[in-house]
């Protein structure tokens, strides 16, 4: 698996670091419990395409959202996450 | 109150012994460690990037590198490290932290970096031989040319490489690394490099 | 029919052409007491169990491809009971007792090796930690033992002791510990329990649940048809979520891929099963002289089954810091396993939400020492519909009630567990 860094290029997979699904938003602070047990806890777990987030630790410190094929692998996106880089992302 | 006294020396002071190392007979390539520099790091605050172009163009008469890039004139050079940030590493206390503050006031948030990196310029007929065992990047003179730059890693260290003007027809790296790493990739660079031959180095010029 | 060493006399006899097959390669009938979903080990010993304890022997195990093809023909074989957490400690110990009779319980050679499983320290701290864990092993009445640099030198003098960036200093052992051959384990299982009346159902997926009005399960839909069912129980490790979801539900597990290793066959050489405790990096000998080795899980979602380079790079880098020959050794094969990682590293057996419907699931990478004990507990579960009392901790509920038990203090970060 390399990973084609928007910022730096194709990169080997060594300079990344996972933090997982890119789907689970925090709720709201008054949400209630099981909302939150909800965003801690439970998984779509997707096995198939799956938008995720990736940090390029090892290259230019931009977190990445990466459109990943649980099944193969198989990479078909890669942007940089909201706040990557001061001025191109809406944070 | 008792007085403190920094003995500024290099990281690499203990490690580093100057002279021929390796395989013998003619040096495949020469490490050098380069030190006493200025080393600082201007990172856009959000939504300013180009007004941190601009005041990088009016300072050094050259726009950033918006990509993996390393640009200059000639008293400093202005090096990629990610998304709206670069270094600009000088010498002297021309560009020096103190210096710029006034520069990107507003634009950027800066950080001096020059006693927290070391700074290695590797170069002659074997350097990508020898890198090639240390990076997965592709240093090919048609991919990696003079003024490329790149925020990598080399055995599991973060650095930033790129590459200066050729000096005696040899391509030449640089690689900043943390100072506290840098003895580590110091060790790794001649395990690697020995089988070439080096000779070993240090400068106060920047290359 | 019983192994022995009369049958294996007979059977040499006779040119040893008249083996029967281990076990009965079933197809399905319309109806069973209970269907349980995955042939790996756990599904295979929950079915045993149900039988052999639980006198439930209308059961069909439904695998989707054959037998042991998951994770437990994939492991790295490694048996012990050196947990720490209430809940654990028990039930891994329960576990461990368990392979102790395996081979008698089922009549089968599952090759359970008792060669112990020691824990490399570095440093005070670690050694702290360690001894605190060996403490709580032995209160509860599992061996357990602290050894100084010494007996680790006279046990294993092929260690790198005096040129390491992070030196040994000593190791907690548990002597009982050690290695089982897992396809033997598989086909054990799948010998007791089809002498019993399980049937075993290979090529076999299950794509769907029925259920009635009230939303209980009745049964199961599957490539080879319609399945009906009292009860069922799923034990699919790596595709629990998946599974999971064709009822409905969504669960505390992410799927993993870890990776393992094995080397050219050399002399015997390594006592035990070893851990580093500097890196990721453990390693036994196996019976054909191969070492056997593995670490960290690769740390991305993945259904591959395979892995990536940089744990390779990993792993050996570990394996070169602890044991510097192990260099000149080659690499012979390499391959990957879906992990169904929970968010606090320990299983989940329970009742789901679903009437009629029972969770075995969240084994991270440690569920072939569990194998047994897992048999059991879920047999326990299925039949009386409550919890065997060393598995009452694994409640599917745990994590909104805040009792995870988190052995490791990772916190919800899976690929960390
Ligand atoms: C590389 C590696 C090393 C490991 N090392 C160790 C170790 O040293 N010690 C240890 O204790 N543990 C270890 N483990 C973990 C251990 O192997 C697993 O936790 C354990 O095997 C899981 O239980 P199981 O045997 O029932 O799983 P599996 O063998 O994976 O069984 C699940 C079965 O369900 C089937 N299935 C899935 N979906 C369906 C469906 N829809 N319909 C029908 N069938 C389905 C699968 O095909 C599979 O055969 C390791 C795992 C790996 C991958
Ligand atoms: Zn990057």
């Amino acid at each position: 698996m390399r990973i084609v860094c928007p910022f730096c290029g194709e990169r080997e997979l060594g300079e990344f670091t996972y933090l997982g699904d890119a789907k689970p938003r925090r709720p709201a602070a008054d949400a209630g419990e099981e909302a939150v047990y909800d965003y801690v806890y439970l998984r779509d777990n997707i096995a198939g395409p799956m938008s995720e987030h990736w940090y390029h630790g090892g290259g230019c410190r931009a977190w990445l959202k990466v459109t990943r094929n649980t099944l193969t692998h198989e990479i078909s996106a890669v942007v940089p996450a909201a706040g990557a880089g001061a001025a191109k992302v809406d944070a | 109150m008792a007085e403190f006294s920094w003995d500024i020396r290099s990281p690499l002071d203990r490690t580093l012994v100057t002279g021929p190392y390796g395989a013998r007979g003619e040096a495949g390539l020469s490490l050098t460690e380069i030190r006493n520099f200025d080393l600082v790091q201007a990172m856009a605050r959000r939504g300013k990037a180009a007004e941190m172009a601009a005041a990088a163009k009016a300072r050094f008469g050259v726009a950033a590198p918006e990509t993996p890039k390393a640009v200059g004139n000639a008293d400093a050079t202005l090096i990629w490290s990610g998304p709206d940030q670069f270094f600009v590493l000088s010498k002297g206390g021309r560009h020096g932290i103190e210096a710029l503050a006034s520069v990107f006031a507003g634009s950027a948030s800066l950080s001096d970096q020059s006693h927290a990196r070391a700074l290695i310029s590797v170069s002659g007929q074997r350097v990508r031989a020898m890198l090639a065992k240390l990076s997965s990047i592709d240093l090919h003179p048609d991919v990696f040319a003079v003024g490329s730059a790149a925020a990598t890693s080399m055995d599991h260290t973060s650095v930033t490489l790129w590459r200066g003007g050729d000096r005696g027809g040899q391509a030449v790296f640089n690689l900043l690394v943390f100072s506290t790493f840098a003895e580590s990739l110091w060790h790794t660079i001649l395990d690697s490099a020995a089988e070439y031959g080096v000779t070993i180095g240090h400068s106060e010029e920047l290359a | 029919m019983k192994y022995s060493i009369f049958s294996l006399a007979r059977a040499a006899l006779s040119g040893h052409k008249n083996w029967q097959r281990t076990w009965r390669d079933a197809s399905p009938k319309d109806r069973y007491d209970v269907v349980i979903i995955g042939g790996g080990g756990h599904g295979l010993a929950t079915a045993w169990f149900l039988a052999s304890e639980f006198g439930i022997r209308n059961v069909a195990v439904l695998e989707k491809g054959w037998i042991g093809s998951g994770n437990a023909g994939r492991n790295t074989t490694i048996i012990r009971s050196n947990y720490g957490l209430p809940g654990n400690t028990g039930f891994y110990e329960l576990s461990m007792k368990l392979w102790e009779r395996m081979e008698q319980d089922l009549n089968y050679n599952s090759m359970v090796s008792q060669r112990g499983v020691i824990n490399l320290y570095h440093s005070d701290a670690q050694r702290d930690a360690y001894a605190r864990r060996g403490n709580t092993m032995r209160i509860n009445g599992i061996d357990a033992e602290l050894l100084d640099l010494a007996a680790v030198r006279k046990m294993m003098p092929f260690l790198n002791f005096d040129n390491a960036r992070f030196p040994v200093q000593g190791g907690l052992l548990q002597r009982r510990g050690g290695t089982a051959r897992h396809d033997a384990v598989v086909w054990g299982y799948a010998h007791a329990a089809s002498a019993l009346g399980v049937d075993i159902i290979q090529n076999c997926e299950v794509t769907g649940f029925t259920r009635d009005t009230n939303g209980k399960v009745t049964g199961v839909d599957t490539s080879r048809g319609r399945i009906g069912a009292g009860k069922v129980g799923m034990a699919v490790a790596g595709f629990s979520s998946r599974v999971a979801a064709m009822a409905g539900l969504r669960l505390p597990i992410e799927s993993h891929v870890l990776q393992a290793f094995v080397s050219e066959a050399i002399k015997p050489l390594l006592p035990n099963v070893m851990t580093f405790g500097a890196g990721h990096f453990y390693v036994s000998q196996s019976d054909k002289g191969g070492l056997v080795f593995g670490g960290d899980i690769d740390g991305y979602n993945s259904y591959a089954q395979r892995g990536n380079l940089p744990v390779m790079e990993d792993v050996c880098e570990g394996g070169m810091a602890l044991i510097p020959m192990i260099g000149r050794v080659r690499l012979l094969r390499q391959w990957g396993g879906i992990m169904d990682m929970s968010m606090d590293g320990t299983p989940i057996i329970d009742k789901s939400p679903v009437e009629g419907l029972y969770l075995n699931a969240g084994w991270c990478y440690g569920g072939f020492k569990a194998t047994p004990g897992s048999g059991l507990v879920f047999a326990h579960l299925i039949a009386r519909d409550e919890a065997h009392k060393e598995a009452a901790r694994f409640r599917l509920d745990r994590f909104q009630r805040g009792a995870m038990i988190d052995e490791k203090g990772q916190g919800a970060q899976p690929n960390l567990h």
